[in-house]
């Protein structure tokens, strides 16, 4: 297997969805697994007749053990890439024989003052009857494109490209407009794209146009209530 | 109620040391084969320190430094609602962090059975020069003793 292409924040737009990651079916020998790692042996989870007695119909998965998923669903996605937040709220609790859906999309893109790129991704998890088992939010930081990378490893300063501008939230620095990027190079890098990349990012070889971003923006009220 | 005197209560903060066997066993436990959490080589050439731990280990530090065992729940049971972790740095095997956990909020909130009370607690690791490495935050609803009618039922396996 080749070594895996690393994201670049560049490739991504508002709205694109993350491959869905199915996990194999949680079972009880799986939460023995993770009660051991995790150190956490609440009977609860270990111990069925305990969890009988206290009214649950049998052991159920740690918290954190779905919540795990979510953190392998997105280390895997961002390839080369840091996440530095992962924020969930857990909606179900998760039974043995459930099998979990970890699905994404993405959200934001931004820069910092220093050059840094992120990606706001929305997250949530469903179990193999559709219901929602939980919800959340992550960031992750990666550099804008290739060049941008090259240039860091040179000890070159970073590229700056007002990402906002393909994007549908509008992004100031303490009240001002994020610096403008030297278009030239922000092009230039486009070029480089992987061949394996979406379609959808032919439109951005001209500048990001107007209409992307309307496009873009009707896309995601709709992500927000019908959870599929 | 349970008793808001207790917010800010942090039991004494305990150092821990991120071993390569605990990540390989928490990845493998969640089925998580990516060699950067598995292979310290391939953690190397990415640009880490040593095997990168998974986003959400850092809650297997916090084990045996539960600031909620000062809470009088009674026969109560306690289900956490929401975490979440914010990560300064990448976490990796090697690390020695000064871990610390305090009870940052306590209150009451309407729920489907009557009022629940919610308890959240931060947790944070810091490196030994005091950076702040980690912070994470849970959030934990105690529920009265009968399970509610919110628990989902099991799969049919």
């Amino acid at each position: 297997m080749a070594a895996p292409k690393k994201r670049y924040l560049e490739g991504l737009r508002v709205g694109d969805e993350l491959p869905t990651l199915v996990k194999p079916a949680i079972d009880r020998v799986q939460i023995a697994r993770y009660a051991g790692a995790a150190n956490d042996f609440n009977p609860m989870h270990v111990d069925e007749l305990a969890a009988r007695a206290a009214g649950m119909p049998s052991v159920y998965a740690h918290a954190l053990m779905p919540m795990g998923f979510m953190g392998q669903f997105l280390t895997d996605w961002l390839k080369g890439g840091r996440m530095t937040r992962l924020a969930v709220r857990f909606v179900k609790l998760v039974w043995p024989g459930d099998v979990l859906a970890c699905k994404g999309r993405v959200l934001a893109r931004r820069c910092d003052e220093q050059g840094r790129y992120y990606v706001d991704v929305d997250l949530w998890a469903e179990n193999q009857r559709g219901e929602l088992v939980l919800k959340g939010h992550a960031t992750g930081q990666l550099f804008f494109s290739a060049e941008d990378e090259a240039r860091q490893r040179r000890g070159e300063p970073p590229l700056i490209v007002d990402v906002s501008e393909q994007g549908e939230l509008p992004r100031t620095i303490k009240g001002r407009p994020i610096t403008v990027k030297p278009a030239a190079a922000a092009r230039t890098s486009v070029a480089k794209r992987p061949a394996a990349a979406p379609p959808r990012k032919a439109a951005s070889d001209k500048r990001p146009a107007r209409r992307a971003k309307t496009s873009r923006a009707t896309i995601r009220p709709a992500t927000r209530g019908s959870k599929k | 109620m349970l008793d808001r005197r207790l917010i800010g209560k942090s039991p004494a903060p305990v150092v821990c040391e991120v071993e390569k066997g605990a990540i390989r066993s928490f990845a493998k436990a969640l089925g998580d084969d990516n060699p950067l959490h598995h292979d310290e080589e391939a953690a190397r050439a990415a640009g880490y320190s040593g095997l990168l731990a998974p986003p959400t280990f850092a809650s297997t530090l916090t084990t045996g430094l539960d600031p909620l065992a000062a809470l009088d729940i009674g026969a109560r049971s306690v289900l956490v609602a929401e975490q979440s972790f914010e990560h300064h740095r990448p976490l990796c095997a090697g690390d020695k962090l000064l871990v610390s956990s305090r009870i940052v909020d306590i209150y009451e909130r309407l729920g489907p059975g009557g009022s629940l009370d919610v308890a959240v607690v931060e947790d944070e690791g810091r490196d030994e020069r005091g950076g702040l490495v980690y912070r994470a935050r849970r959030t934990f609803i105690v529920r009265p003793p009968s399970p509610s009618a919110q628990v989902a039922q099991p799969a049919s396996s």
